[in-house]
């Protein structure tokens, strides 16, 4: 039995995946299945049994639940009843602030639990949104990825940029008082004109959290296979080259061509700027929030802390362990709760805690480093990190070179 | 007892089925049961299975109706012709296995004129007749128009069904001649080929031509001078079997603690100290590599370990030299010698394989002789070590006598890439009214600049070609800079025709431009002759790279993706402040594609 009371270690952040989709992205390399609807019964039935093998009523409080996807407002609302009462129990219902107040959520009080979950705009309609509202959740992470109807298209997206407009209004008139939009950058054809109009857009709803991130072609999607024969998307060699666009190639009706790097980074650029200056945190390498909204989810990610993954393809990682459920569906199903996980965990290696930490902006502190000094002082000399009294972190250049210096660590 | 022994071996081109028609006769013959046989048991290198060629040759001892039957394997490659000349001088047959869905190739030829020099009887084979493409009278009209061989020699086999494989045997045992040889004479045993056992030291293979060689005696080898005690000698089956002497026509092996093969050489005469013959035998030539490049670890501390590793290489192949080699842009290396390109990529491989080492190997190069205004002569084996052109009066390099064999519809691409090579066309021969023989003169070095996977590339396949180093020519050459980052890279430095320079400089400067990967900033390239820059490029910095999204459920992937960066990165040698790749040292050879 793999039951997670043991006393040695507490989780306090729950994922659930819902991998359902009404249509596959072009861009989307995540586990999700289109035209797979006929399980979703038998799913949510297998989701509830993997809660119950893993918590007892004793179980300490969760302090985070993330409903991630696929798309998990393609369930109804009977699917999230009967998933929350297996959750309810472990959501705490109060939180002491800081001056040892206790006030309850209906209060209008900082919630004890973040519980976000992911929405397409083309799969919820206002009731729907109430019932999640009422069940707890209390961040709602919008995929809006554009507000360009042409791009929204190419990208293999349901709906359209007034979808979004009409589900942000309905959300907030649900009762979504946190709320998250996801945008993508870099998109094929997209001017730095078209990504500023598109974030403009996106700040104009006032939402507390946003999510800039820029497109990355992700090996067996359709865009990649439209891109290629051409190396790896994350050596940009070619992009940076020529002026303009390269990486041709006929995309069903048109031609898919991406910013080059200049573009790319002009965009990012902008971005920070931008939302900087609206009083937005940048937070993460593409996460802003207003202050007090950061992702706490998201966050225990990033500081590599104990989290517990449900449902298939869902990853976990508890005291220095990480595994995952199978990705198929089917097989998901068919096994026994008490056996999962039937991927056998890998320990955790210490540079991961680095590059994932390196990704949030003020960085992690220095006993993380313990035995990387010499990759440290070259990277801070080459002006990737810098360090303070406690943490370091990467600088500006670090932010846009990321990935040369995660890659020392690993 | 002479008239008793068949001395022979196979030659073919590559492919043909050598090695499985020498299986099929071990299996006829008992020599190997069924069960114990491995598919093609005479390739024993990894390397040599891997690329499906011999390197080294072998010997094994078959009986059959009362006779004694040793076939001489040879090695199936251009570089080690030598050494094919040697194996077929100790024999008094070869069979000569032609496929019979190619027909006549390269080394066909080369191997067939090996064979008429050392005046062996040779069995024309035409082998895979089982295979429906096969056509044996098509071949047989071939073999009629090259050699003036007529039908009812041929043999036809399949060396996969066993077919033809009795008539072969009985046809080696009537046409091969029995070996000649004075068993009172003094002795005299010809050396085949060699290898290093790490605990018997050097077994030399050796086939006696006169007198006989006794356990226990003192030895002598006429080339090397070396004096030696015949510690064990026996003949070969699957393993070695120990006896007390060999007599003449009889082909077995030598212990006799000698430490190094270079001090055994193929071809040498061995012979006894107590009564020596009056001369060696003929034939002997020390063997010199003609091909070089510079081996440099990537982990400077990798020295000692890459110069050992050459030296047990060494031990076991007598034709890999090597010197020490120092480059300002690389560090220490050694500066090896090769009889030719493969041999070169097979040292380099084995380097890798079973010594673990990461390398860079410089882009190969032949010796140039070099006279100066002030009469001196160079030898050079290295562009770096060219002097100045202002102290050159003249540059001579190798040429050969390339020989190639393709279908008529290719005679077109293949002149055309053979002369932009800088190849003279000498002569066309017809085969049979679809093939042609086509001969060049030719530069050896530019045949080394990856000549033969253009020609096989232009041909789809069907052409082979085979060569013959002919002597020294004078050219007009000139030594060709690289500077990455404004600093001159030595070990990137090439030997150029001068007409060639200025379109090779700029393709050079734009494939270095794709394979040396993004800095954090701005690398200029040049090529340069003496102080005048002829090209150049930039490979702009890298302003960008950072992954946009990464969750829970996306470390271990993101992960292999940092590892992957991460681990080209540590295959590269950096030079400067630039990491380059293997590929940058190699770029010169790839102008072509």
């Amino acid at each position: 039995m793999r039951t997670i009371h043991d006393s040695r270690f507490t989780i306090h952040s729950l994922y659930i995946h819902i991998p359902f989709c009404k249509k596959k992205c072009n861009y989307c390399d995540f586990v999700s299945y289109a035209g797979k609807e006929a399980l979703i019964n038998k799913y949510i039935e297998t989701v509830c049994q993997e809660i119950a093998s893993c918590f007892t009523p004793h179980s300490s409080p969760l302090t985070t639940i993330y409903f991630g996807g696929g798309t998990p407002t393609l369930l109804s609302p009977k699917h999230f009843e009967k998933i929350f009462q297996h959750l309810t129990p472990l959501i705490p219902l109060s939180i002491t602030d800081g001056e040892g107040e206790t006030r309850s959520v209906a209060e209008g009080g900082g919630e004890a639990c973040e519980i976000s979950i992911e929405a397409n705009p083309g799969t919820a309609n206002k009731a729907k949104l109430k019932t999640l509202r009422e069940l707890g959740i209390n961040r709602l992470s919008i995929g809006a990825q554009s507000f360009n109807d042409r791009h929204l298209k190419v990208l293999g997206r349901i709906h359209t940029a007034e979808d979004i407009l009409r589900f942000y209004d309905d959300s907030r008139a649900a009762g979504f008082d946190n709320i998250n939009l996801d945008l993508i950058f870099a998109l094929p054809n997209q001017t730095l004109a078209d990504w500023q109009k598109d974030l403009q857009t996106a700040m104009a709803q006032q939402p507390n959290h946003l999510s800039t991130y820029n497109l990355q072609i992700e090996d067996g999607t359709p865009f990649w296979t439209s891109i290629n024969p051409h190396p790896h998307p994350l050596s940009h060699r070619e992009r940076g080259e020529k002026e303009g666009y390269d990486k041709k190639k006929n995309q069903g009706e048109g031609v898919l061509e991406l910013p080059n790097e200049e573009t790319e980074l002009a965009m990012y650029e902008y971005t920070i700027e931008t939302l900087t200056k609206a009083g937005y945190t940048h937070y993460e390498i593409s996460n802003f929030s207003k202050p007090g909204y950061e992702c706490q989810h998201n966050i225990s990610y990033w500081l590599n802390k104990n989290y517990l993954g449900i449902g298939a393809g869902a990853h976990s990682h508890i005291n220095g362990k990480r595994w995952s459920n199978p990705n198929c569906i089917e097989k998901y199903i068919k096994t026994p709760s008490s056996f999962l996980p039937l991927i056998k965990g890998e320990n955790v290696d210490p540079g991961e805690t680095i590059f994932m930490g390196l990704r949030l902006l003020d960085g992690i502190s220095k006993e993380h480093f313990n035995g990387f000094e010499k990759e440290v002082t070259k990277l801070t000399q080459s002006g990737l990190l810098i360090q303070d009294n406690h943490n370091i972190k990467l600088t500006r250049k670090g932010l846009y070179l990321a990935n040369e210096v995660f890659k020392k660590f690993v | 007892m002479l008239a008793k022994i068949r001395n022979f071996s196979i030659i073919a081109h590559i492919d043909h089925g050598k090695s499985t028609l020498a299986d099929r006769l071990l299996e006829f013959t008992h020599t190997i049961e069924k069960r114990d046989m491995r598919e093609q048991v005479l390739d024993t290198m990894d390397l040599e299975r891997e690329r499906g060629i011999t390197i080294k040759a072998q010997a094994i001892r078959m009986e059959y109706k009362g006779y004694i039957l040793n076939l001489i394997d040879t090695p199936g490659h251009v570089d080690f012709s030598y050494e094919v000349s040697r194996s077929l001088a100790a024999c008094e047959g070869a069979l000569l296995l032609v496929d019979a869905t190619q027909g006549i190739e390269a080394q066909t030829l080369a191997n067939a004129h090996l064979a008429k020099q050392n005046n062996l009887k040779i069995i024309p084979v035409i082998n895979k007749i089982d295979l429906p493409a096969a056509e044996p009278a098509k071949i047989a009209e071939e073999l009629f128009n090259v050699f003036g061989i007529t039908e009812d020699e041929i043999i036809l086999v399949s060396a996969k069904d066993g077919h033809g494989v009795k008539e072969l045997l009985d046809s080696i045992i009537k046409n091969v001649p029995p070996p000649q040889g004075q068993k009172s004479a003094p002795l005299q045993a010809l050396i085949f080929d060699s290898h290093y056992d790490s605990f018997r030291g050097v077994i030399a293979y050796v086939r006696v031509i006169n007198g006989e060689i006794k356990t226990g005696e003192p030895i002598h080898f006429m080339g090397t001078q070396g004096n030696y005690e015949a510690i064990e000698i026996g003949t070969l089956k699957l393993g070695m079997q120990p006896r007390a002497s060999l007599g003449p026509g009889e082909v077995g092996y030598l212990v006799a603690g000698v430490k190094e093969v270079k001090e055994c050489r193929v071809g040498d005469t061995v012979t006894s100290t107590k009564s020596p013959a009056p001369s060696p035998l003929p034939g002997y030539k020390p063997i010199k590599p003609m091909v070089f490049c510079g081996f440099f670890p990537l982990a400077g501390e990798d020295y000692e370990n890459l110069k050992e590793a050459v030296g047990k290489l060494q031990l076991n192949d007598a034709a890999l030299t090597f010197e020490p080699e120092t480059s300002a842009a690389l560090g220490f290396g050694l500066r090896c010698g090769f009889l030719g390109l493969l041999h070169l990529e097979i040292v380099q491989e084995r380097l890798e394989r079973e010594f673990n080492l990461n390398i860079i190997a410089t882009a190969p190069n032949v010796i140039y002789k070099i006279i100066k205004h002030n009469k001196q002569n160079l030898i050079v084996d290295n562009p770096s070590s060219m002097p100045p052109a202002t102290e050159i009066a003249s540059i001579e390099e190798p040429y050969l006598k390339l020989t190639i064999f393709a279908p008529t519809e290719f005679v077109g691409p293949v002149m055309t890439i053979t002369t932009e090579k800088r190849g003279n066309f000498i002569n066309m021969e017809y085969l049979d009214p679809t093939r042609v023989m086509m001969t060049f003169e030719i530069p050896l070095s530019e045949v080394i600049s990856e000549y033969h996977d253009q020609l096989k590339s232009v041909s789809h396949g069907y052409a082979s070609m085979d060569y013959e180093v002919i002597g020294y020519k004078e050219s007009d050459l000139v030594k060709m800079d690289i500077l990455l980052n404004a600093e001159p890279v030595d070990a990137l430095s090439i030997i150029v025709h001068r007409d060639q320079a200025y379109p090779k400089g700029k393709k050079l400067v734009e494939k270095l431009k794709e394979v040396i990967p993004r800095h954090q900033f701005t690398i200029p390239i040049q090529a340069s002759i003496g102080a005048k820059v002829i090209a150049r490029e930039n490979i702009s910095a890298i302003k960008k790279n950072v992954l946009a999204k990464c969750y829970g459920g996306d470390i271990t992937r993101k992960r292999k993706l940092l590892e992957k960066q991460k681990a080209g990165k540590k295959r590269m040698k950096r030079v400067g402040s630039v990491d380059l790749p293997q590929e940058a040292f190699l770029a010169v050879l790839r102008l072509g594609k």
